[in-house]
């Protein structure tokens, strides 16, 4: 196991700090604009904690005193000559660890670049370092982001704040814990099945997949080319639309990247759904799912009926060849990635991602694009789908977080595999590279849970609108894990 | 056994080490992949119906 260094904790967290550490990016972001609070003040406070925390969540890889105090206090020097750059000016924010910082070691949680320098920010570092963010450390995820518990061979696992013997959900299980237990005030995830809207959902935090190229992937390890997304994992959906703001956008450097105007997501978030249809699909979303998840999801959306909003029930027949097309895409794709070192190195990766790459050495060219033919008939079911309703509301996971393993879920009374059934709602939308947000809807059993809303491609601020409206029925009532709480 | 013997068939003649203790869980795994093709099966695919894209002179239409 490669071990990290952890600061000695030299200082209890006071009350008032821990009601700081509570707060979302927006209501932050009025404090240090107002100079109330500096950032130097909030970023060690947040880093107190994060090493108070850490060796119980162990969702930080590295924390970056040293240099977050360094931002912050230029952050501060900034605001007081009259520099304030926008809500995330000052705010620490910790980074999944396949995102590259130049001249900064990043891992990818594996073994294998474990001594991996970039030599250049990605797209979406730069553009934070200008938006003015403090990094606070590198978060823990699934080794190369391929796989969804977080219990990483080489680190150790990720556990979820609201409780801890459970999987955070992943691969961006660092990103997701350490959000909902204020260990940062917001991070980035990849998805490339669901790895932002899996730990999202299972950790209790606003997790947004926008659409396919809408954020720049260059400097962002690949899993798997056509399926990754980068986007924000916030504690609200404002959070959330104001950090799609910043690293939303066109990047000449990433091939996949969509030359499109990017909106002011935040002046979108109005709450009012009243002219919105919403989409239910019985057949796939709702098939297949544990009861109480299901009650929780169709509540929330009586809820946006109840404000005005029309339900209405939609086909999309090729749902039924979404997790064959996404299963040869990405163990295609990712096997592609690390061939050489499955061949040079293989026992330096962890066993579970070895197995999938194996598997992912067998299917044939052909049967990989016929998966492709088959993801254009999705595509063109979603579209359809579009015509007739504004957005689609589905469960995130079908199950709640498992205990950290377990290679079954517990899906109403049935053991059934885990990283299939986690995968099953998610996947879809990279297949088709429609943008999704996942939002807290609830909790089964003191466990969080998520319900997701899939839009046409490009309007993310239509589905951030959606889950702001949900996010206003104030669905976790306040809850918060024991282990942060005031 | 068919199964387990074609995929470790398959890795070997490419070069790929397997651990003996992979293989159940392989085999299982394909078969799962297998069965999930078989649904495939009744799916209209059209000639026009690709999802890969050859972008003249780049990667982007500028």
């Amino acid at each position: 196991m490669i071990t990290i260094s952890h600061c000695e904790i030299s200082r209890g967290v006071t009350i008032l700090s821990k009601e700081l550490i509570g707060k979302s990016a927006e209501e932050l972001a009025g404090l240090l604009e107002k100079r109330d609070v500096s950032s130097l003040e909030l970023t060690r406070a947040v880093l107190d904690h994060a090493e108070a925390l850490n060796p119980t969540i162990n969702a930080y890889l590295s924390i970056t005193r040293e240099a977050a105090e360094k931002a912050a206090a230029k952050a501060d020097a900034e605001i007081a000559s009259g520099g304030y750059r926008g809500m995330y000016h000052g705010i620490p924010m910790g980074i999944k660890d396949n995102l590259y910082f130049q001249n900064e070691v990043t891992t990818m949680a594996s073994k294998i670049h474990q001594h991996f320098v970039p030599d250049y920010d990605a797209t979406i570092i730069a553009k934070l370092r200008e938006a003015g963010a403090v990094f606070t450390g590198k978060l823990n995820m699934h080794e190369y982001a391929w796989g969804i518990t977080n219990n990483n061979p080489h680190y150790g696992a990720c556990r979820n704040p609201w409780n801890p013997d459970k999987i955070p959900g992943g691969s961006s299980g660092g990103s997701g814990a350490a959000v909902a237990a204020d260990m940062c005030v917001a991070s980035l995830g990849t998805d490339t099945a669901g790895s932002i809207r899996i730990p999202s959902s299972a950790c209790g935090i606003v997790g947004l997949k926008p659409t396919h190229g809408r954020v720049s992937k260059y400097g962002c390890f690949p899993l798997s080319w056509s399926l990754d997304h980068i986007g924000p994992m916030t504690k609200t959906v404002k959070d959330a639309a104001g950090l799609l703001e910043i690293i939303a956008g066109y990047d000449p450097n990433d091939p996949t990247s969509v030359n499109a105007p990017v909106a002011t997501y935040t002046a979108e978030l109005t709450g009012d759904v009243s002219k919105l249809v919403i989409g239910v699909n019985e057949d796939y979303f709702f098939k297949q799912v544990d009861t109480e998840v299901e009650r929780l999801v169709r509540k929330a959306i009586q809820a946006l009926a109840d404000q005005g909003a029309r339900v209405e029930a939609v086909e999309i027949p090729a749902l039924a060849y979404a997790e064959y097309a996404e299963m040869i895409t990405i163990l295609s794709e990712a096997a592609t990635i690390h061939h050489r070192n499955l061949l040079k190195r293989p026992d330096d990766f962890g066993s579970d991602i070895r197995l999938l790459f194996e598997l992912g050495e067998l299917p044939s060219a052909v049967e990989y694009l016929q998966a492709q033919q088959l993801r254009r008939q999705i595509k063109r079911d979603f579209r359809k789908a579009f015509e007739k309703v504004n957005v689609i509301i589905a469960p995130t996971l079908p199950i709640i977080a498992p205990n950290i393993g377990e290679a079954f879920a517990d899906l109403n009374g049935e053991q059934v595999d885990l990283i299939n059934q986690i995968i099953r709602f998610t996947g879809p939308s990279n297949l088709t590279g429609l943008p999704a947000l996942t939002v807290p809807c609830g909790l089964k059993n003191g466990m969080p849970v998520g319900l997701q809303i899939i839009g046409p491609a490009l309007q993310e601020g239509l589905v951030l609108n959606v889950g702001y409206a949900v996010e206003q029925t104030n669905p976790l009532q306040g809850k918060k894990p024991e282990l942060v709480r005031v | 056994m068919a199964l387990k013997l074609f995929i470790l068939d398959s890795l070997e003649t490419k070069g790929v080490r397997v651990p003996k203790e992979h293989l159940d869980e392989l085999e299982m795994r394909w078969q799962g992949i297998v069965s999930l093709k078989q649904e495939t099966e009744a799916a209209l695919l059209d000639d026009h119906d690709i999802a890969l894209r050859n972008i003249p002179g780049g990667d982007h239409l500028e």
